[in-house]
């Protein structure tokens, strides 16, 4: 019985609306919506992937599109548009909104890029290039090491000046050039797969895998440090049906390792993940990337074809996921929130993802660079790996070297390098006329240390003293040009820009410190208070990071403070 | 079943099975501040105020989300939990307009019992209010965004009509797509409104200015009452 032919008892007579309330599915936006979605399944995970086909189609969501989308999907229109004004790279257009123009540029503003003049260049391109292109500033596109760096479209476009710019743009090169990488033919003649296949075999246990990971000592290098061999261990424990994620939602400020790992080797990457999976026994893989890395994703989605054409051994599903534009999605919980469809929206632990991840299933999640280092670990030996520190560190790693150095790039160097030798050995010293002022040695939520303390080791924990941490050691150099208050305002702007605004330290927090940041004279007592709740009581990673370069400024740089 | 013996403030507190540090933690007589939770409701541990220092982790933990276990030492009104609940406190109060839309104000009420004095920080940009609703008045300057109107809307009445919206600063209550309350696909249940402890989500009187002209120029069919 529909709603009109409801009669009202004893007095029957029609009640109700003729119509129902609230907006209506327009037919041909369903039948636009349907012919874009094809036989993508009609899941709720999915819907960040929807609004993608819609987004990529016709350059926006418009609110007829999403309306008819959550009639498609079974959702409410407030779960459709909540997920939709999350994520940077989506632009919803309401009736008697202008839909924005065809062209996006994307103006890195993050603090390699700042350093390289990125203010500057984003206001000269809004006024040069004309209506039909539209200029944005954007948070770190992973691409610190050709700064200042610019997006057309998903285009990068590297040490970009105005002019570079304008050519790419009427150019009308709007998706990155094919590049070449490692690929799986080549990859298996050299022996790439080997190892997998012959641990599938069994010519190795799990539990031998895991304590030789164990025993080298390997890390989490997205940042957090957790010793890969015990969440191995903590996964492990749980019921199957589980779950790995590769997490190459590189995001962090000053960060690019993944980006070149992806682009470069990407079947050494998929291996290990791979590997992962098989020790932990998962039937699904995703792998989420982020939406900033559009070549990355391309060539992921070859390397899995390519795989699945013809797998060295029994492979679980594999589930390649794109991000949508948002910092905070690298942390764990809200990566798999976002895996999930939803908003990038930082969990509570407990309970942990090894518990509850995925679908409500026991999770691992693994960085880029941290499955990358596991071939060379199981078939060089744990010692090998390990022996590769120096100053008594474990292990070695990727560093994202940028900001005033004459070479900016990724370097394989020992856990306990320092600052100096990087630069001095690693990047071809300072960049011409610039001294050894400061670093970062963890991207943006690493603090910021003098140039007095670049003989530090660096390495996880190493820095904790000093109020600083490695995290994705992304080394960003500062000269005597620079002012490390001016640094932690950019970086305070970048968090308050990527906070999710769930929680009130974070949200509220980040959007007080720009103010008090951006004061000629800063509040400092204040700033400290603040400082020690958003440390303190943020839910994620983001919140109780954000004042690090604050405090640092306070603690290194009190000469730039004084009036 | 037996409970969980742990300590609040040095005191001796045991918890029922399931029962959260808040909720144990009341029942002995301590009070911490609270504003996203709400008995009868599922805890989201969004608005932080009522941070506690467990003994042994590094960081503050919302006690409306954490279930105590044997022997925990809790610190609820210890120097450092108080000094998050009050500066939580405080950073919400800064983004008040002058003046409380209800006296009772959950967010008032807490902020005068730890003593949270003038805010130090500046009020963010308010948002227009939303009286396209002849019932319900949505004034969003006096939002904390601690989406139990969400919840209510979601997850209580199951009506779905109400999301949050944006990000960051940006993050904001919206009406199906962030349309004006009356025109949207609410059904007038008035759960966000009970579940609301700031009043920006307020009933309204019929009687009250320009409501009634709005009634008026409803169909005959609405009217129908």
């Amino acid at each position: 019985m529909s709603p009109d032919q409801r009669t009202r008892p004893r007095r029957g007579r029609p009640v109700g609306r003729p119509i129902p309330k609230g907006r209506q599915v327009d037919p041909a936006a369903l039948a636009e919506v349907r012919a874009l979605l094809g036989d993508l399944p009609r899941r709720r995970d999915l819907l960040i992937e929807c609004l993608h086909r819609i987004q990529d189609a016709h350059g926006h969501l418009s609110a007829r599109h999403l309306t008819a989308l959550a009639a498609e999907l079974r959702l409410a229109m407030a779960e459709v548009y909540e997920v939709a004004t999350f994520y940077e790279h989506f632009d919803v257009v309401k009736e008697g909104d202008e839909a924005p123009p065809s062209v996006t540029v994307r103006v890195c503003e993050s603090i390699s890029c700042a350093l390289a003049g990125s203010e500057a260049l984003r206001a000269q391109l809004a006024a040069r290039l004309g209506p039909g292109v539209r200029v944005l500033p954007a948070s770190c596109i992973g691409r610190c090491d050709h700064a200042p760096a610019v997006k057309v479209g998903h285009a990068p476009v590297h040490a970009a000046t105005v002019e570079r710019v304008e050519e790419a743009v009427a150019g009308g090169r709007t998706t990155p050039e094919p590049a070449p990488y490692v690929g799986y033919t080549e990859y298996r003649a050299a022996g790439g797969y080997e190892l997998l296949r012959s641990c599938v075999a069994g010519a190795r246990t799990a539990e031998e895998v895991a304590a030789t990971v164990l025993a080298s000592g390997l890390r989490g290098l997205g940042g957090a440090g957790f010793p890969s061999g015990r969440k191995w261990e903590f996964v492990r424990r749980e019921p199957k049906p589980r779950v790995v994620v590769l997490n190459a939602d590189e995001g962090e400020p000053g960060t690019f390792k993944d980006r070149f790992l992806l682009e470069s080797d990407p079947h050494r990457v998929l291996e290990g993940l791979l590997l992962a999976a098989w020790v932990v026994e998962a039937e699904d893989v995703f792998l989420y990337v982020r939406d900033e890395y559009a070549r990355a994703r391309q060539v992921l989605a070859e390397c899995v074809a390519a795989l699945e054409a013809a797998p060295p051994c029994p492979l679980p599903r594999l589930h390649l996921r794109r991000g949508a534009g948002a910092y905070i999605c690298g942390e764990e919980t809200a990566l798999i929130e976002s895996v999930e469809g939803k908003r990038g929206e930082p969990r509570l632990r407990p309970p942990y993802p090894a518990q509850v991840g995925v679908f409500g299933r026991p999770t691992l999640v693994h960085n880029v660079e941290t499955v990358y280092w596991l071939r060379e670990i199981l078939e060089r030996g744990a010692e090998a790996f390990a022996g590769a520190g120096v100053r008594g560190h474990k292990g070695k790693r990727l560093f994202s070297v940028s900001g005033r150095v004459a070479r900016p790039g990724v370097y394989a160097a020992p856990a306990g390098v320092t600052a100096r030798e990087l630069i001095e050995e690693y990047a071809g010293g300072m960049a011409p006329g610039h001294r050894f002022y400061g670093y970062l040695p963890g991207g943006a939520s690493g603090g910021i240390l003098p140039a007095e303390l670049g003989d530090l080791p660096l390495d996880f924990d190493a820095l904790a003293p000093y109020g600083c941490f490695i995290g994705s050691a992304a080394i960003v150099v500062l000269s005597d040009r620079d002012r490390a208050r001016d640094a932690a305002l950019n970086l305070m702007r970048f968090f308050a820009h990527e906070s999710c605004g769930k929680c009130t330290p974070c949200r509220v927090g980040t959007a007080k410190a720009v103010e008090l940041l951006e004061a000629a004279e800063w509040d400092v007592p204040l700033l400290e208070e603040l400082s020690r709740t958003m440390m303190d009581a943020s839910i994620c990673g983001l919140g109780q990071a954000a004042p690090n370069p604050v405090r640092s400024v306070l603690r290194y740089f009190p000469q730039e403070l004084a009036r | 079943m037996s409970g969980v013996r742990f300590r609040v403030d040095g005191m001796d507190v045991e918890a029922r099975p399931g029962e959260t540090i808040l909720q144990a933690a009341e029942r002995a007589g301590v009070r911490i501040p609270h504003l996203c939770y709400m008995e009868g409701m599922r805890a989201d541990g969004n608005c932080r105020a009522c941070v506690v220092e467990i003994q042994g982790e590094r960081v503050l933990a919302p006690s409306c989300c954490r279930v105590p276990v044997e022997g925990m030492e809790v610190s609820a009104t210890g120097e450092r939990a108080r000094a998050s609940q009050r500066m939580v406190l405080e950073l919400l109060l800064s983004d008040m307009p002058e003046g409380s839309y209800r006296a009772d104000s959950e967010l008032l009420l807490w902020a005068t019992e730890l003593g949270v004095g003038a805010p130090r920080f500046s009020r963010r940009p308010a948002p227009a209010p939303d009286l396209s609703h002849p019932a319900m008045a949505v004034h969003l300057d006096a939002c904390i965004q601690c989406t139990r109107c969400v919840r209510a809307c979601r997850e209580v009445q199951v009506n779905d009509v109400i999301g949050y919206a944006g990000r960051g600063a940006g993050a904001r209550i919206v009406f199906d797509l962030e349309d004006p309350m009356g025109t949207s696909t609410c059904v007038a249940c008035g759960e966000c409104v009970q579940s609301c402890p700031t009043g920006a989500l307020l009933p309204r009187s019929p009687w009250e200015a320009g409501v009634v002209d709005e009634l008026d120029m409803l169909s005959p069919l609405d009217r129908s009452w």
